[in-house]
């Protein structure tokens, strides 16, 4: 059968093949050859072999900076998502005013990322901001600083920043949760199963696929980390706060498109592992956690 | 018969097609030519309303022949960024402008931007200041034409001074630091800085300066961990220290920096001429109060910081009409009487000479910048001139780190070195 309609099956192939091939396979095959290579994008390739690679791994930044693209993604993994679970878990038993919180959770969503970076820098200002003056106001003046210009505050304040935002996330697992029938959680108050034991032993059995799913997309943000620290802090101070993704954007702002890309494939290689590595050890012989994949 | 009608049918033929396809060219020789130019000099930018009527001119001046269309691009960060891209992929705008950068000149490789050498040869080339064509020529190509250009001295707030008991600006150091303490004891914050942004503008200016008062005018020349810069990294980390500068400079960007001087917070500022717009607009007690000078001197003094700020340049194109209507345009952009009205609405200098009669008033602070110019002992350039962009986005990271404490000057100068190649 299979060898008999080949042709018709690669012709249906066809278009999605192509696309794919030019707009996927071609661009990563020329960043992963051009990462051989010192080029500025205008004159010719000189091909280098690792050494972009090895240049890299020899810099303090680049480590940094790879450390903390690796704790942004488990911070969104492993904070992130169970933040949005626990609060869906309490607006799917839908208490007093539960739609307009979870309206209030997912606004931020809709909000470009460039309005919140702007009121966050307003928040953290050592100058005027209301988080120092907040402080001040309630007698801990000596707690206030400059947030963002510290390198033991600023990653945390622009994780902070993030985590918070579960919106998304909340109403994807939300989602997953109004479709658990009711009749499970009558069963269990009759078997006299109060509410944490009705969440820990029927909603999230029953939500790992989704669990699963929303975690190795958390863990794909995590790894390209760019958009929230390039706008508050691009880096800074003193790199604490770097991300890959910055230092290849301000190695493409130098035309240096050879070491751009070798942290383009890094980052490409590092998100793959990770995302495998979690995949793996959340769907060992878990057929739920499969029918997710 | 047959042949007859056939030959009769191709001699028709014959006497059509030319009319033909010379019709189809003088259509194309008359169809209009419209350049695209991606510009930053658009919204808030104080160069923006004269540009776009200088455009308009031009365009009604040359209607049905030539039109140039801007197209609106107000972040510079994100114009640098398209430009990058765009060009590397091979794919240049009719028109753009340029910040003057070791990083910038790449675009000169290959045949993507337009050689003006031979346009500039003519009547046309004496427009420019001297020294500025050759500025923007590499191998003998000047694949772009210079344009806007800088000087970045002091600026004091001198009601803050007369507030604090200072009655002169500073020409030492020693001096300079007496009077961040009387500024600081009056309330006010001495100087502004910053060491975020893509290149710690206001803080690079700073220490551009003091290079340039300790090593002089060929202070570029020395390498990057000579005992000069360190020297230079010690006044700059005083200038961080005891309350010297704002509490958010550290991470602060040119908003932050810019922002304590136009609120009339802070005493002391680095910026171009193109900020006298602003400051006129938007703070007119702190325009009033400003005067400019150079910075304190050391081994050095009555140095300023120069250098070309921004060029124009275009697509190469093998279209003799899209190459006349480009020069067309750049000639105009660059006649001395339309770079009058644009220094003369935004403050800004450029690299084009032009006269003014006795009875045309100039701005005030603009007067002061080319007073600032002529009085130079020299002029120098500024450490982003001198390096590629990843090495001067490094030097803010390498400044929050010594301003922090993690870093000694000299370890400050060696994170920089570092970065060079």
């Amino acid at each position: 059968m299979r060898n008999k309609n080949w042709k018709q099956i690669l012709l249906f192939l066809l278009p999605v093949l192509t696309l794919f091939v030019v707009y996927f396979v071609y661009p990563l095959g020329f960043v992963f050859v051009t990462s051989l290579t010192k080029w500025n994008g205008i004159g010719s390739m000189e091909f280098i072999g690792l050494d972009n690679y090895i240049d890299l791994f020899g810099d303090a930044t680049f480590r940094l900076s790879l450390r903390n693209n690796i704790l942004w993604a488990l911070i969104r993994a492993f904070i992130h998502i169970p933040m949005a679970a626990g609060m869906a878990m309490i607006l799917a038993r839908k208490p007093l005013g539960w739609k307009t919180t979870r309206t209030i959770i997912f606004l931020p969503n809709v909000i470009s990322q460039v309005a919140l970076a702007m009121m966050w820098l307003a928040i953290y200002n050592a100058e005027f901001g209301i988080l120092n003056s907040l402080l001040e106001g309630i007698g801990l003046s000596h707690l206030a600083q400059n947030w963002l210009g510290n390198t033991t505050t600023a990653l945390p304040a622009v994780i902070v920043q993030q985590v918070f935002y579960i919106g998304y996330f909340m109403i994807v697992i939300l989602a997953s949760r109004m479709g658990i029938s009711d009749t499970y959680y009558e069963a269990a108050e009759i078997d006299g199963a109060n509410i944490l034991q009705q969440e820990l032993h029927i909603t999230i059995p029953m939500l790992r696929g989704i669990l699963i799913t929303t975690m190795t997309l958390a863990l794909a943000y995590g790894m390209r980390h760019f958009e929230s620290t390039y706008l508050m802090t691009n880096g800074g101070p003193a790199h604490s706060t770097s991300v890959l993704g910055i230092l290849l954007f301000r190695d493409m702002g130098a035309l240096k498109y050879g070491e751009a890309n070798a942290i383009g494939s890094i980052l490409i290689i590092f998100g793959g592992v990770t995302i495998a590595i979690i995949r793996w050890l959340f769907s060992r012989n878990d057929s739920a956690s499969d029918a997710a994949q | 018969m047959r042949t007859k009608k056939i030959l009769l049918g191709l001699a028709l033929i014959m006497f059509i097609m030319p009319s033909v396809v010379w019709a189809a060219g003088q259509q194309e020789a008359d169809k209009e030519i419209v350049l695209k130019w991606p510009t930053i000099w658009v919204g808030a930018d104080s160069k923006a309303p004269m540009v776009k009527a200088l455009v308009d001119e031009f365009n009604e001046m040359y209607d049905g022949k030539y039109q140039v269309d801007i197209e609106e691009n107000p972040d510079y960060d994100a114009y640098r960024n398209k430009l990058n891209a765009q060009i590397s992929a091979g794919v240049v705008p009719d028109l753009f402008v340029f910040n003057v950068s070791q990083t910038s000149f790449a675009f000169y490789e290959g045949d993507l931007l337009m050689d003006f050498s031979e346009d500039l040869d003519s009547d046309w080339g004496d427009n420019f200041v001297e020294g500025s064509i050759a500025g923007a020529t590499i191998d003998g190509e000047t694949k772009s034409v210079p344009f806007e250009i800088a000087v970045t001295p002091v600026w004091y707030n001198m009601d803050i001074f007369n507030a604090a008991g200072v009655d002169e600006v500073p020409t030492t150091y020693d001096e300079f630091f007496d009077a961040c303490d009387k500024i600081k004891a009056a309330g006010f914050i001495p100087t502004s800085q910053m060491t975020g942004g893509t290149n710690a503008w206001t803080s690079m200016l700073w220490f551009s300066h003091i290079a340039a008062a300790i090593g002089g005018p060929d202070v570029w020349e020395k390498d990057i961990t000579d005992p000069v810069f360190v020297q230079a990294a010690e006044i700059l980390l005083k200038m961080y220290s005891d309350g010297n500068t704002s509490k958010d400079a550290i991470g602060g960007d040119a908003g932050v920096s810019g922002g304590h001087f136009l609120a009339g917070r802070s005493a002391m500022f680095i910026n171009g001429p193109w900020y006298i717009g602003r400051v006129k607009s938007e703070a007119e007690a702190v325009y009033n109060a400003t005067t400019i000078a150079s910075a304190p001197g050391s081994e050095f003094s009555g140095a300023q910081i120069g250098f070309p700020q921004s060029n124009l340049a275009a697509a190469a194109t093998d279209d003799p009409r899209k190459k006349e209507a480009t020069v067309a345009f750049m000639q105009w952009m660059t006649k001395p009487e339309n770079v009058k009205k644009i220094s003369f609405d935004s403050g800004a200098l450029f690299a084009v000479g032009y006269t003014v009669d006795e009875n045309e008033e100039v701005d005030a602070l603009q007067g002061k910048f080319m007073n600032a110019i002529n009085d130079a002992s020299f002029i120098n350039t500024h450490f982003q001139y001198n390096y590629t962009s990843d090495v001067v986005a490094e030097f803010g990271q390498a400044l929050a780190k010594m301003a922090l404490g993690q870093a000694t000057p000299e370890e400050f100068v060696e994170q920089i070195a570092n970065k060079i190649d």
